[in-house]
């Protein structure tokens, strides 16, 4: 992975130290309104889910991918029953850009459906902006209530990777900026209807500034 | 014989004029899906999309249906070279950025600096490039 991410050069490839400012520039009441989109069933287009990934606070998620994988056993251990009895919370993530897309995918499989292939190719576009170049992302995998909790973490797991796999071949992405992480049922959006179609979504969220460059046009991992 | 050269030359040239514009990958792909839909559940059926696809359409591409086959072809073509330009764009540009916006390294700046200048102030490579990137594009949209 690692020599993956030494390999992968970036766009600017010399010298690009994006400024901050510039990058933190874009209001999140944007953000706001993609994810309204999203929730209203309608599909946001590239240049929606870029600027909703772009107006970032000016930190960086103090969280990992294993610690969120390793909060969802937890939950499941801690708090048993066919239902979650209670919602897995991540205050840290609450303020950090992100969106929400859904993703159809063959019936307890992750193969993503055709149908949904254009909805993968505006998070390329998205996250190939120059604006998020040197950030990170995490690609987060929900699923409904059918079937059980700690198979259903499985299958999320499975199809964010599904997702992560695609936007890095054929489209490209830097495998060095993405993390897939599968919550299964813990986080239900719609928890009153937990078997909706609602409750089965794609994450994606910044994380902060990854990748920075240094005068000469070399890249590195951000201090 | 030389019919036929002309022919397929002409195939081959149409799958990725060089002055051609990139497409979106959102554009792309859901013409991929447009057009190879019914051959993608016939042939590359649990097939993730991804390298394992493109292996399935180069596995079973002469049983697919012209339409789709000739739509891969261009959609794979394009996606590509949108990819290669987007990675390449710092190197293959720094001394145009150099020469015309005043500084000596590709730096953030990049996409204002190749947008302020005229097209025609810069390199053949360099513009085409740009082209490919779609940021030209995506920027007069914004």
């Amino acid at each position: 992975m690692r020599s993956d991410i030494q390999r992968h050069r970036l766009a600017y490839g010399k010298g690009t130290a994006m400024k901050s400012h510039r990058c933190h520039a874009v209001a999140a009441v944007v953000l706001l309104g993609a994810v309204t989109a999203a929730l209203g069933q309608q599909q946001i287009n590239s240049s929606q889910m870029a600027t909703s990934l772009a107006g970032v606070s000016n930190t960086r998620l103090s969280l990992t991918g294993a610690q969120m994988r390793q909060a969802v056993l937890d939950n499941i251990h801690n708090y048993p029953g066919t239902l979650p009895p209670r919602p897995l919370t991540f205050p840290q993530m609450e303020n950090m850009a992100q969106f929400v897309v859904e993703v159809d995918f063959d019936f307890n499989s992750a193969v993503i459906r055709p149908s949904s292939y254009r909805t993968i190719g505006s998070i390329a576009d998205a996250l190939h902006n120059p604006i998020l170049l040197g950030y990170g992302f995490l690609v987060i995998g929900h699923t409904d209530s059918v079937g059980g909790r700690q198979y259903n973490v499985g299958l999320s797991q499975r199809r964010a990777e599904a997702i992560r796999d695609a936007l890095i071949d054929p489209f490209g992405v830097n495998p060095g900026v993405l993390e897939a992480v599968g919550m299964g049922e813990e986080q239900l959006r719609d928890p009153a209807h937990p078997t909706s179609g609602v409750n089965r979504r794609v994450q994606l969220v910044n994380v902060g500034k990854k990748f920075c460059f240094g005068r000469s046009g070399e890249q590195f991992v951000c201090p | 014989m030389i019919r036929r050269f002309l022919l397929c030359a002409l195939f081959a040239a149409a799958a990725v004029p060089a002055w051609a514009q990139t497409m979106s990958y959102a554009d792309a792909i859901s013409q991929l899906a447009a057009a190879c839909k019914n051959d993608i559940a016939r042939y590359c059926k649990g097939v993730p999309l991804g390298p394992r696809l493109k292996t399935c359409f180069d596995a079973n591409g002469a049983r697919m249906s012209p339409k789709c086959q000739q739509t891969r072809s261009a959609v794979y073509a394009s996606i590509s070279r949108r990819a290669a330009a987007q990675r390449n764009i710092g190197d293959v540009c720094s001394a145009d950025i150099a020469r015309l916006c005043d500084t000596s390294h590709a730096d953030a700046h990049l996409v204002e600096c190749l947008v302020s200048v005229s097209p025609a102030a810069l390199s053949q490579q360099c513009g085409q490039t740009f082209n490919d990137t779609g940021w030209r594009t995506e920027r007069a949209r914004q």
